[in-house]
């Protein structure tokens, strides 16, 4: 034991990022590669007529230009009615129409510049409303009623639990378009060689199913694809799907019989990478007098835009907030996904449970008052216990929901502050306080017949381990936390560890980096593996003491008497003795784990993850009442983890999360009127920076979980996801005034806090 | 894109630029921070003459000279921001420059610069109008002298010709009792377009408020005065009265960044207090 798990672990990969080494998709330069660029579509709507490559293809320095017509048109992503490029008609405004291959990006562009196309403009959806009316125009031929997915879900009897509420809300809760802003933007290099294998350079979330993906839509068997990922810069479930411009890169490079690299521009990372699923979510509620929990009954309507990625799935999520955070009895939950000519929703961060938590924690607040209870004492009256099962099949074995409640509102003097807001502020600034907790998976999400991931395991002859892992670190700490759990059950310093997390033809097979699996899941698996190393060095390290291996531990570099920690053998030289022999043997070790969870059922029920993830946070901020400005000064948050790992990494994630939950709530909007992004720029697309980052005050409530690896869950998303309910509850604090739509900008707080004075 | 820059030029004179650009349709390079933008995005090509204006000697410089304040072109916004001279006699260009961008872009931009690129928001134009500030315009003809509140003539135009460049800005010495201030208002504390900014000054005497000045950024065309702002205040109207005007004064645009409406909220509210906070306290 090295005594690591807890501590403030250094991230392995910082050094190499803050100083300029790290090696991002831009700074590799394959001999002879091209550079790719994408003419994409500025209308949302439209018949493609006529598109003429000519001129372009003439263009000195250009190798490869293709459309629609040179490619087999195989469909993709993840509800399969998208094609690379597009031949017949766009739908929405980042549409792919055709594809260049030059000797440079410049050239590339004015390539794209030499394309005509000529394009019919057709009556288009920009409101999931209006695609609903009879006679809207049709965007997919396959669904005429541009209802491409409906998601129902049950438990309970609503009509029962509304005649036993005393008391019954109903609001609608209107969420709006936000992207992930990764500071590495999209990319991809396709690199044939001349037996037809394909080496991808991806920035890829998902390196196995990526190949599973893709090969049917460029005509590569699988087992010709190797997927190797460079370090990525940034991914919060953006790259969790495939998208256009991969494939198109590969017929690119598959013309110009050279490698190829497409990397997008800032403006186009805003226009054509994918959003966060924006909702209608109208959600009635009920509780007795007593302050019980009756039901709850929701209708969402879901913008799918022109096609349908992972966005259109985040009902999955969303149900499980609404049908478990809290007691509920009768539940009823019900979207219908509709297309429009908008952009379209990848995977992000929460995953459609920021949405959800708004809406169901702005309702806690509501109902609390209501029945004239504390938000708090309301919340604690309806939280679940350790043991329980939801109605919806999910296991709670650990859950901290009540210890997050009460550390977040007693750290933060919830209450007290909170009773002195309420009372009449002089001054147009007024202080509110507002409190919101979550429920999220801990402990991945079944959604695949197996949610595994391997590891290989290898110790070279001087104790030195590396860790073969099919988990991806896209910069969430993955890397470190593995080194941390390996390098502590075989009792050798980080510094003796190798992760090698990043190419298909070597690391073993996992789901992709979502649902904040990673550290369960991977690090399962890696510290199963360094079990069975650590089993096989002491046994073979008893046999030659003759001595039991149960007496043996492995500390410091060395085998040691376990009760004296009296070092036995240097653990380079066991294994050297057990290499340079007659009957010689490595070690090398495999695990797979597949953690104890189901998929479920057709009714949306089982229990989907191993584990879950509670949270609680409070905020406490400011409303400037003449120009609307809400300033956020402090943030108490308390988080179930199970257990910490790494301090310093869990901090990150949870100063991260709140930031970016920050930014959803208040600041970041991706303005799309009629179907155009009208702020394709940080200039103008408002992340929330340093000077407006408030104090936070991050508690980790360990339940130590009894599958997680040495306790933990995950904590990946959980910070993102209840921050934006927690600021509204605040402002009505501060206020009096009940926002149910973002971001609260100060133009939409200034107008709203106007007409209620008037 | 017409990148095509086909001659790049580093004067080490006025007199050499001048000469460089006479007759010709030449970009000129300061701090670039506009320039690279904007040619970036293709909103305004390089033309095929690129000169680098930076290296100009005696372009800089924060100095008085006689009774007035010279402004080299050149002069940074970090040097605005940290001049003793500036603090002590203008402190409201010390304030401005202090909201403006972050540390790496105040370092390389220029306060011509940010009037030559002319844009409704630029920060220091609102300051320098509150000081009666001039421009000062060289060519191969000579030198002359243009009061600000001339220059400009709609985004992004001013009234510099084609071959003249800015050499300096000029304003007189406030006087005794000299009093101003300057708000800019993005939604978030650095970093940030304006979406508005306000400016007042004036100078106290036993009468009360006399010479008043007030300027609007991002509420037209270009930065204005707002006179009928000025009369008021003068005439010692309250502080509420005198917003009301001040909203009344503006015909500001809807835009991405904000609405038109808010734009008039945002001037009414930002007047008021810094009436409050220059002239009542
Ligand atoms: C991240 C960022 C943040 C910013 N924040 C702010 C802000 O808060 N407030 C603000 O007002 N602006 C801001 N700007 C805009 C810009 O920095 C300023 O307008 C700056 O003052 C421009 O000066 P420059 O020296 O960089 O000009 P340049 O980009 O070099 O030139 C701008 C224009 O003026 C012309 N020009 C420059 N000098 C002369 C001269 N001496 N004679 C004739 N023509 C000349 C150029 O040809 C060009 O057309 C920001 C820009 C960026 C990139």
């Amino acid at each position: 034991m090295t005594g690591l798990i807890g501590k403030r672990v250094p991230k392995l990969d910082a050094p190499k990022k803050t100083t300029g080494e790290t090696r991002y998709l831009q700074d590799i330069e394959l001999p002879g590669m091209l550079h790719g660029k994408i003419l994409r579509s500025d209308r949302v709507h439209a018949r493609i007529v006529r598109i003429d490559t000519d001129e372009a293809k003439a263009l000195p320095g250009v190798h490869a230009v293709i459309t629609a017509k040179d490619t087999p048109g195989v469909p993709l992503g993840h509800g399969k009615d998208n094609t690379p490029l597009k031949g017949d008609k766009v739908r929405c405004i980042r549409d792919e129409i055709a594809a260049v291959a030059a000797e440079s990006e410049e050239i590339a562009e004015e390539a794209l510049r030499l394309i005509r196309v000529e394009y019919e403009d057709l009556p288009a959806i920009f409101s999931p409303a209006d695609a609903l009316k009879e006679g809207a125009p049709v965007i997919h031929g396959k669904h005429p009623d541009n209802i491409p997915f409906r998601f129902d879900y049950a438990h309970g009897d609503v009509d029962a639990g509304k005649e036993e509420s005393d008391i019954v809300i109903e609001d609608t809760f209107t969420l709006h378009f936000v992207t992930h802003c990764c500071m590495g933007v999209s990319g991809v290099i396709a690199d044939f060689d001349s037996s037809g294998n394909l080496t991808l350079h991806s920035l890829t979330q998902i390196p196995f199913l990526f190949k599973k993906d893709i090969s049917p839509v460029i005509g590569v068997p699988p087992g010709k694809i190797r997927v190797i990922q460079p370090v990525i810069g940034g991914g919060f479930g953006s790259k969790l799907d495939i998208y256009p411009f991969e494939p198109i890169c590969v017929f690119l490079a598959r013309a110009a019989k050279r490698p190829v690299r497409i990397v997008f521009t800032r403006e186009e990372e805003f226009v054509a990478s994918p959003t966060r699923q924006p909702v209608e979510l109208t959600l009635a509620s009920g509780v007795k007098k007593d302050g019980t929990l009756t039901f709850r009954d929701v209708r969402t309507l879901h913008d799918n835009g022109g096609y349908t990625s992972w966005g259109a799935t985040t009902p999955f999520v969303i149900m499980q907030t609404i049908s478990s955070l809290y007691r509920v009895p009768h539940c009823r939950y019900h979207t219908t996904v509709v297309y429009t000519n908008n952009p379209y929703s990848g995977s992000f961060r929460g995953y459609g449970n920021l949405q959800a938590t708004f809406a169901v924690e702005s309702h806690m607040d509501r109902l609390a008052e209501a029945v004239g209870m504390d938000p708090l004492a309301f919340r604690l009256h309806n939280a679940q216990e350790p043991g329980e099962t939801t109605l919806q099949g999910m296991n709670f074995d650990t859950c901290g929901l009540r210890e997050c409640l009460e550390t977040a509102s007693a750290k933060s003097g919830f209450l007290e502050k909170r009773r002195a807001y309420r009372s009449k502020q002089a001054g147009p600034v007024r202080r509110g306080i507002g409190i919101a907790s979550l429920l999220h998976v801990g402990g991945g999400a079944k959604i695949y017949r197996t949610d595994g991931c391997g590891t290989i395991l290898k110790l070279d002859d001087f104790g030195h381990a590396t860790v073969m892992t099919g988990s991806t670190d896209i910069g969430q700490g993955s890397e470190t936390v593995i080194a941390q759990f390996v390098a502590e059950e075989l009792g050798i310093p980080i510094s003796a560890i190798n992760v090698v997390n990043n190419d298909s033809e070597i690391t073993p097979w996992d789901v992709g980096v979502h649902a904040s699996r990673t550290t369960f899941i991977a690090g399962n698996s890696a510290l199963r593996a360094a079990k069975k190393a650590k089993d096989k060095l002491l046994a073979a390290a008893a046999k030659k003491a003759d001595l039991s291996a149960d007496g043996l531990d492995l500390r410091d570099g060395h085998v040691v008497d376990a009760a004296t920690g009296k070092p036995i053998v240097e653990l380079g030289k066991l294994i050297r003795s057990l290499h340079f022999t007659q009957r010689s043997d490595i070690v090398m070790t495999t695990e797979y784990y597949e953690p104890p969870s189901v998929m479920q059922d057709r009714e949306f029920k089982g229990n989907v993850s191993a584990s879950y993830a509670f949270g609680t946070q409070v905020v406490e901020l400011e409303v400037d009442t003449e120009t609307g400005i809400v300033r956020i000064l402090k943030v108490t948050a308390a988080h179930d983890v199970g257990r910490v790992i790494n301090q310093l990494g869990i901090e990150g994630q949870v100063e991260g999360g709140v930031v970016m939950g920050i930014g959803y709530a208040t600041t970041e909007h991706l303005v799309v009127e009629e179907g155009v992004v009208k702020n394709p720029s940080f200039r103008d697309y408002k992340l929330v920076t340093a000077p407006e980052t408030p104090e936070i005050d991050s508690t980790f409530i360990e339940t130590i979980d009894p599958e997680g690896p040495a306790g933990a869950k995950g904590i990946g998303e959980a910070p993102a996801i209840c921050i934006s309910a927690a600021i509204v509850n605040a402002i009505h604090n501060a206020t009096g005034v009940r926002f149910t739509e973002l971001p609260l900008t100060p133009e939409r707080v200034l107008r709203r806090l106007k007409e209620e004075r008037e | 894109m017409e990148r095509k820059i086909e001659r790049y030029c580093v004067p080490g004179t006025v007199e050499e630029a001048v000469e460089a650009i006479a007759g010709k349709d030449a970009t000129l390079f300061a701090g670039g921070t506009d320039l690279m933008v904007q040619t970036r995005s293709g909103k305004r090509p390089f033309t095929p003459l690129l000169v680098n204006i930076s290296r100009i000697a005696g372009l800089g410089g924060i100095s008085t000279d006689g009774d007035r304040v010279r402004l080299g072109a050149l002069a940074t916004i970090s040097g605005i921001r940290t001049s003793a001279l500036l603090k002590e006699k203008a402190g409201v260009l010390t304030e401005a420059a202090d909201s403006f961008a972050g540390d790496q872009v105040r370092n390389k931009a220029t306060v011509g610069g940010n009037i030559c690129n002319a844009s409704p928001a630029g920060d220091m134009i609102v300051p320098l109008l509150l000081l009666d500030a001039e421009v000062e315009l060289a060519s191969t003809a000579g030198r002359r002298m243009l009061p600000l509140c001339n220059f400009f003539t709609g985004p992004g135009k001013t009234r510099r010709e084609r071959n003249e460049l800015l050499t300096a800005i000029y304003f007189p010495i406030p006087p005794v009792g000299f009093a101003a201030g300057f708000r800019k208002f993005g939604t978030r504390p650095a970093m940030d377009i304006s979406i508005v900014s306000v400016g007042v000054a004036a100078t106290r005497d036993d009468a009360g408020w006399k010479n008043v000045r007030a300027a609007f950024g991002a509420v037209a065309p270009t930065p204005i005065r707002g006179t009928r702002t000025e009369a008021a205040i003068e005439k010692g109207g309250t502080a509420g009265e005198i917003a009301r005007i001040a909203e009344s004064e503006v015909s500001p645009i809807s835009d991405v960044r904000a609405s038109a409406w808010y734009r008039k909220e945002l001037i009414r509210t930002l007047t008021e207090r810094l009436h409050h906070d220059v002239f009542e306290t």
